[in-house]
């Protein structure tokens, strides 16, 4: 969520209400004898609401699963969770006093802890990595279609290099597909980019582009398959270029075009690649937060059955 | 001495009697002495335009034109003497200057006169040059081709039309050597008043005038009736019997068993049937349901399958029909009535018109009721008959008695016209056609009629400084002409005949008297008038201001709902999408890919274009918009898919959904079946807020009015 001035009255309410928690944080824990207690009345209180703010932020995972369901517009639960999510930490350890306590109780704040930290480095990435994202991916697709995605630029990739080296010596040519997608696709069916298209020049006979096809079979096919090591130079745009460069001078001019082509579906590849990086760092520190989270909300509740009762 | 009433000539040297009055050309002929003509036709009047027939005639100061001078008593007349070689040698040579050899009919039959004669003669060729620019063709008539360059101007075809036919359509224009012949006044020939009989044609001595073959196409699912059979029924009544003859194999007779089905709505077609006995039944076979807008989730595992489990045998398909639509405008003289879709058709009449002329997907299900027997003709066919006057009086007296009525009352204003007012407009309004492309009426012309729309689809344009923006499709049901006739002003816009279009014409005196007896009626059109004039003149002040960049490229002025996708705000979670599909039975109408507008990707997602290509041609009118933005696909969909293929931003899908009809081998039960249906983005109309928009966490999904949300961007002033 992007921290902009949509924010800033759920910033002015959360301190203020930390403001107010604090104004009753500090007489009670330096008026009392023994120092601040989570057992004692206002530690109870603290702990009740901090633990039913935890409870509201941890909803949002559910809020997530009912999206048409009208219990309150997507970017409040949101705000909620973010704003209230971190006024809880405060009221937990106010709650606690700012000591750790026994085992369970020293778990949970360190479970504590992790979820609020991951929570707050998620937020940090969501305020760059999209529009990052946007600048450096003009060519991104739908995640779950980068796969397919790929597997269609092999396929053109194998049909323009046969066109103007005659038959690649490999195993299984990846034919092209050129159906168009967009609009209502259901899960599985890939967005397709269709030919490219052009000039109709004369080429010379494939022979001659025996450099071009070698190149092709020994590095820039392997660099267009599903897997493709991050520290091959085909991924490094100055390298690319560079090798392009080279071919350009070995080939005669009228399979330029074709080489340019070759050039833009490599770099196409490059951009998922990219794509697939950049998103899994965006939405790689969920895989902490969310389950740790629901490991907190559990434990925290056995902690409150186990203090409440015993 | 030989009786006083007859004369004595040698042609040739043939001694010859013939009666006063008689030609050369004919006592020729009589003697079996061959004069080739080019413009005489011997049913038709003489005119002698081309000279071919020239003759010598003995002690005559000129050659003479057998086809009109009379023989005289005591004429001896040489009709191949070198003189007359020489200077038919020569005629040949100038009409060949301009001809195209071989021309069109010489291609395919071999016969053009003017082609062989001038072969006969030993010309192959001509050593004048041709005119430096070909006079053109024409080829806006569905069953004659029309090629000014292969005219000769001999004339044939303009009595053909006018001696022959009495129907006066073809005549000249121009001088010299710009003349040529002209329909009606010089309108391309299927915009005139031509009426497909076809006599220019067969009278036509070169390939000027050619038959067009329908498609190429020759139907063999039936018995062939031949010209003669056809001309005996009394729909032929008037037909030009070479032309059927001609176009043998277009129209067939065909017999089906009661039961049997004729046609299938959403399939592919290019015929239209006539009911030559017995009854049909049409029908919409596809359920009337649509995919709901849910507001809850689909759940998952067992839920969804007990959810599931109750549409198969709930009968509530949940209509969506809220009272606006009380018939559903089908290809056929008759609409169905949205409650129960069902009709019958009888002898005498006509169906599949929309699809045999502008190849529309059938629009519903033809079955036979009993033994019926039916004539299935091409279009060609078709538009001939539509021309014969006899016909289209058949026609037009079955849709007054059949249609008209329904037709008025499913215009939703005029739903509360009384009887006897119908009764007063049925012998009162006119049925006309119009050709594709042709005018109905211009903007700023005087308002003089109102129209229903009874087949076909007709664009509504207006224009302005800069342009012309095009402000709706109208289908059959709709009505256009009110607002000028209500202001007692000029057409507010130009309305054209995308296809073959019929209009219901109501003249200003009735329109007039029915505003006056039914006040209702005339709040609720001038309510309707003056909002649509108020947007219209905010779309002209938006249009005038805008700076044409990229915006334009993009197709984003042709839109007025986007959904826009901040990516600097979106996290790529595909909330939207998920939300999208849980909204719409498990299927997303949206999908974040598409074109970027600054930092905006612009979602491929409906965008409700001013310009809604995607309504054109549903043959059941089942995409429309109602007053708010979003398009609507209603109950009756067939799923043709043609609203489909011509959205050009590959916004509607076709999505198969299960439904419960009644099952033919077990009565009184159920079955599901799977059907299609189109769906769109309906801006979750039934919701408060799109649903992309409302389960968004980041705030980056957002519907918006593309120039009001980038006036500042555009530079405009706001």
């Amino acid at each position: 969520m992007l921290l902009d001035g949509a924010q800033r009255r759920w910033l002015i309410g959360t301190a203020l209400a930390a403001v107010i928690a604090t104004a009753a944080y500090v007489p009670y824990a330096t008026g009392r004898l023994n120092g601040p207690s989570g057992g004692s009345w206002p530690g109870l209180t603290f702990g009740v609401v901090g633990f039913a703010l935890m409870l509201y932020a941890g909803a949002l995972g559910a809020r997530r699963k009912v999206p048409t369901w009208r219990v309150g517009r997507a970017t409040t639960w949101m705000k909620g969770h973010l704003w209230l999510g971190l006024f809880s930490y405060l009221l937990i350890l106010y709650h606690a006093g700012f000591a750790w306590g026994g085992s369970l109780t020293l778990a949970l704040m360190v479970l504590f802890t992790i979820v609020i930290a991951s929570g707050i480095y998620g937020v940090i990435l969501q305020q760059f990595m999209p529009r990052l994202m946007m600048d450096r991916l003009p060519l991104e697709t739908v995640y779950e279609q980068i796969d397919a995605i790929v597997g269609q630029l092999r396929g053109e990739a194998d049909a323009l290099v046969g066109s103007v080296a005659g038959p690649l010596p490999v195993a299984e040519l990846t034919p092209p597909d050129h159906r168009r997608g967009g609009g209502g696709l259901a899960p599985g069916e890939a967005l397709t980019r269709g030919p490219r298209p052009r000039s109709a020049a004369v080429l010379p006979p494939p022979s001659e582009a025996t450099p071009l096809r070698d190149a092709y079979v020994r590095e820039i096919r392997t660099y267009l398959s599903l897997d493709v090591p991050r520290n091959r130079r085909l991924g490094r745009r100055r390298e690319r270029d560079a090798l392009f460069a080279h071919l350009r001078t070995m080939l005669p001019t009228p399979f330029h075009e074709a080489l340019d082509e070759l050039n833009a579906i490599c770099e196409e590849r490059r951009q998922l690649a990219l794509q697939k990086r950049m998103h899994h760092w965006l939405h790689g520190w969920l895989l902490v937060h969310a389950p740790l989270s629901m490991a907190l909300l559990l434990l925290a509740a056995v902690h409150a059955i186990i203090s409440i009762r015993y | 001495m030989s009786p006083p009433d007859l004369l004595e000539l040698t042609i040739d040297g043939q001694p010859l009697k013939v009666p006063p009055g008689t030609t050369i050309f004919e006592a020729a002929r009589r003697s079996g002495i061959a004069v080739p003509v080019l413009c005489h036709a011997q049913h038709q009047t003489p005119v002698a335009v081309c000279r071919v027939c020239t003759v010598e005639v003995k002690n005559a100061r000129v050659l003479a034109a057998a086809c009109i001078r009379p023989v005289e008593n005591g004429m001896e007349v040489w009709t191949d003497s070198e003189r007359v070689r020489k200077v038919r040698r020569t005629l040949y040579e100038v009409l060949l200057a301009d001809h195209p050899t071989p021309c069109a009919r010489q291609q395919a039959t071999g016969d053009c006169e003017l082609e062989t004669q001038a072969a006969q003669a030993g010309l192959r060729h001509s050593r004048f040059a041709a005119r430096s620019h070909a006079r053109g063709a024409d080829a806006s008539s569905p069953i004659i081709n029309v090629d000014h360059t292969a005219c000769i101007l001999c004339d044939r075809c303009i009595r053909a039309c006018s001696e022959v036919k009495q129907n006066f359509v073809i005549g000249r224009t121009g001088k010299g050597t710009e003349t040529s012949i002209a329909f009606d006044t010089d309108v391309p020939m299927g915009e005139s008043s031509c009426v497909g009989c076809g006599e220019c044609m067969v009278s036509c001595p070169t390939g000027a005038l050619t038959n067009k073959r329908a498609l190429d196409v020759v139907l063999h699912d039936g018995a062939e009736i031949s010209p003669d059979e056809l001309l005996a029924l009394p729909m032929f009544a008037g037909a030009s019997g070479t032309f059927l003859a001609l176009n043998r194999g277009s129209v067939i007779r065909r017999r089906f068993r009661a039961g049997e089905v004729i046609c299938r709505e959403g399939e592919q077609g290019s015929t239209a049937f006539y009911v030559l006995s017995g009854r049909v039944q049409v029908s919409i076979a596809s359920p009337l349901a649509h995919v709901k807008d849910s507001r809850g989730s689909q759940g998952a595992g067992v839920t969804r399958f007990f959810r599931r489990l109750s549409q198969l045998v709930s009968s509530d398909e949940d209509p969506r029909d809220e009272g606006g639509h009380r018939f559903i405008p089908i290809d056929a003289s008759v609409n169905l009535p949205h409650g129960n879709p069902v009709a019958e058709l009888g002898q005498g009449e006509l169906f599949g018109e929309m699809t045999c002329l502008s190849l529309y997907p059938r629009s519903a299900t033809v079955r036979a009721l009993e033994d019926t027997e039916v004539l299935e003709m091409l279009r060609n066919v078709l538009y001939m008959l539509r021309k014969n006057r006899t016909f289209k009086a058949e026609l037009d007296r079955r849709y007054r008695d059949r249609a008209l009525a329904t037709h008025l009352r499913s215009v939703p204003m005029l739903a509360g016209v009384s009887e006897d007012f119908i009764d007063h407009l049925r012998e009162r309004v006119t049925l006309v056609a119009f050709e594709p492309g042709q005018v109905i009426f211009r903007q700023d012309e005087a308002a003089d009629n109102f129209y229903l729309v009874r087949i076909g689809f007709v664009k509504v344009t207006q224009s302005f400084p800069g342009g012309e923006i095009v402000l709706k499709y109208l289908a059959r049901g709709d009505y256009l002409g009110e607002i000028g006739l209500l202001h007692d002003s000029v057409r507010m816009a130009t309305c054209t005949a995308l296809d073959h279009v019929e209009l219901v014409r109501i003249g200003a005196e009735d329109f007039g008297e029915m505003m006056r007896r039914f006040p209702a009626i005339r709040s609720v059109m001038e309510a309707e008038a003056s909002s649509r004039l108020a947007e219209v003149r905010e779309r002209h002040e938006r249009a005038a201001s805008l700076p044409i960049s990229n915006f334009l490229a993009q197709g984003l002025m042709e839109a007025q709902n986007l959904l826009l996708l901040d990516l600097e705000r979106c996290t790529r979670c595909d909330l939207c999408v998920r939300a999208c599909a849980d909204a719409h039975d498990g299927v997303t109408r949206l999908v974040r890919d598409g074109l970027r507008f600054d930092h905006y990707l612009v979602a491929t997602s409906c965008r409700s274009c001013r310009d809604p290509l995607c309504m054109i041609g549903c043959p059941v009118g089942s995409i429309r918009r109602r007053d708010s933005l979003e398009i609507l696909i209603e109950d009756w969909c067939i799923g043709c898919g043609l609203c489909a293929k011509n959205c050009p931003y590959g916004n509607i899908n076709l999505h198969s959904f299960t439904v419960s009809v009644p099952d033919e081998m077990q009565p009184g039960r159920k079955k599901a079946v799977v059907r299609e249906k189109a769906t769109t983005c309906d801006l979750s109309r039934d919701l408060k807020e799109p649903a992309c928009v409302y389960a968004c966490p980041h705030g980056a999904a957002m519907r918006v009015e593309p120039l009001s949300f980038f006036a500042e961007k555009l530079g405009l002033s706001r």
